[in-house]
């Protein structure tokens, strides 16, 4: 929490000196990000979304309804978990690793003996890199959920136009801003829990290795319990979101 | 200050190139299960199984926990705008059961047992505990993957099925208490028509391939860490993103095989 303010302050106040870090780190998160992001996305939404549904509502003899159904699951639930869960679990392990190492190597020190400030130089260009690209990332799902929903139906033998208009029809602009709004807050919690994990590490060789275990599992549990509550209060605050059209 | 340069196809080319080492490593801490070679260090597989349920348990029922009010939410608004409050049980049954509870286990266990293994196992090679251990006559992947992975198999069945029922105690607090479209016993009779004793071994099969991969490629990344205290955290790291990608895939193929011809439901004939 205090690592919280102390970013933000430090990020807002000039000078600015992290814009070459900012990059370095996005692309960083990016790289290594793409490609789990891709199977994840696309494996999970062709299982439980594409697959379990579709069965039900086959039954029913209404696939085409499948669109309205992925938007419910993909963008609000499907497509925010998957980013929160791969960028943790990849950029944010990597972030705890990285910063870790420094710690135990007495490199952050070096840097506060030289006059240079951690937070503004190590941990601010990580917290907006991560905000940013974790926002990004979840459209990415999206697109990639999509073309898993769209697996799902051909795998059924159906045509593509219901899908299509029913995913159209139900899909609002709320929706989608919230889902990378949910998804930027999530890069914010990350962001802060890997880069103090990482910054208070200590105890010999186990510990960068404990710094990674702690930092995921409280990166976890901190986006899901935010999950849940960003839910909760969108969907009753929303009440455009609650009609299928 | 620059970041380790890192390529952009480097993530999915070392992915395949850990897949055949961590394979052949698994098969053989697995044959040596099977073997019942690890017979020998059964009290280490007890004493593991042990940790695992006081140290994860708590851990792995809140977040499951969080996962079903998730589900209830969801559910419980989505038969809203369909029209149909008093189905919510439908949704949530199938979220909990068949796919949600299976993901978030594999996350949560990824998070706290694979990595745990892989910081543990590091610290232990590279301040040379298991050379120490092959010296004194012990056999390492024995006694310290192989008792891990037995460990495992003994403790998570019923950490898991202790954890579906959070996740339905959860989802029923969202569905009924939470938005309270529909009445408790409406709920509990949707709920408990939309699922049979079949669809809890299948979520509980899933979880146990899930469990196996994550305890595997724990010890591998652990047992083959490198490069003093910093390579310690690096293997944690790239144990993570394996354990991602195979969580999904493991749960998307096992919904294949379980649900994809069938959909188990009971409507029509």
């Amino acid at each position: 929490m205090i690592l919280t303010a102390r970013t933000i302050v430090a990020a807002v106040r000039p000078p600015y000196p992290y814009g070459e870090e900012l990059v370095g780190q996005f692309l960083f998160v990016l790289k290594l990000s793409w490609f789990p992001m891709t199977i994840s996305t696309f494996a999970l939404c062709l299982g439980a979304p594409g697959l379990q549904a579709a069965g039900v509502l086959s039954l029913f003899g209404n696939l085409d309804r499948l669109g309205g159904f992925f938007v419910v699951t993909a963008v609000r639930f499907i497509g925010p978990i998957v980013t929160a869960v791969v960028v943790a679990g990849v950029a944010g392990t990597a972030i705890t690793a990285d910063l870790g190492a420094r710690k135990i190597r007495e490199e952050l020190d070096a840097l506060q003996v030289l006059g240079v400030d951690p937070i503004k130089n190590l941990v601010v260009p990580r917290f907006i890199a991560l905000m940013v690209i974790t926002g990004l990332l979840d459209i990415f799902a999206v697109v990639f959920g999509m073309s898993a929903g769209i697996a799902a139906e051909l795998l059924y033998h159906q045509p593509l136009g219901g899908f299509f208009a029913t995913l159209f029809a139900n899909a609002l602009v709320t929706d989608l801003a919230a889902s990378v709004a949910m998804c930027s807050m999530f890069g914010a919690i990350i962001a802060v829990v890997c880069c103090y994990k990482g910054m208070t590490a200590s105890g010999g060789p186990a510990g960068v290795g404990r710094a990674v275990n702690q930092a995921v599992v409280i990166a976890f549990m901190g986006v899901f319990s935010f999950l849940y509550v960003f839910t909760t209060v969108l969907l009753a605050t929303n009440p455009e979101l609650q009609a299928i059209r | 200050m620059r970041p380790a340069a890192i390529g952009w196809l480097d993530v999915p080319r070392g992915w395949l190139d850990s897949f055949g080492e961590v394979g052949r490593f698994g098969a053989r801490v697995a044959g040596l299960v099977y073997s019942g070679r690890v017979g020998r260090y059964f009290g280490e597989s007890v004493r593991q199984a042990g940790i695992l349920i006081l140290g994860s348990a708590v851990v792995i029922w809140a977040f499951v926990f969080i996962l079903g009010l998730q589900c209830g939410v969801i559910g419980a608004y989505f038969n809203r705008s369909i029209g149909a409050p008093s189905l919510a049980g439908l949704f949530s049954a199938y979220c909990d059961l068949r796919e949600g509870v299976p993901y978030a286990f594999g996350y949560i266990l990824s998070a706290k047992v694979g990595t745990g293994i892989v910081a543990e196992l590091g610290a232990m090679r590279i301040s040379d505990e298991i050379d120490a251990l092959e010296v004194m006559g012990i056999e390492p992947v024995a006694f310290l993957a192989a008792t891990r992975l037995l460990g495992a198999w003994i403790a998570i069945p019923f950490l898991y099925l202790v954890g579906i029922g959070v996740a339905y105690f959860a989802s029923y607090l969202a569905v009924v208490d939470q938005v309270g479209d529909v009445s408790s016993g409406g709920y509990l009779l949707i709920f408990w028509t939309y699922q049979d004793f079949v669809d809890v071994l299948f979520s509980l099969a899933k979880a146990m391939v899930m469990t196996t991969v994550i305890v595997l490629v724990g010890c591998y990344y652990g047992y083959t860490a490198s490069g003093g205290p910093v390579g310690v955290g690096t293997a944690t790291a790239k144990s993570m993103v394996v354990n991602i990608i195979m969580v999904h895939i493991i749960g998307m193929l096992g919904t294949f095989m379980f649900y994809g011809a069938n959909p188990r439901a009971p409507i029509g004939g």
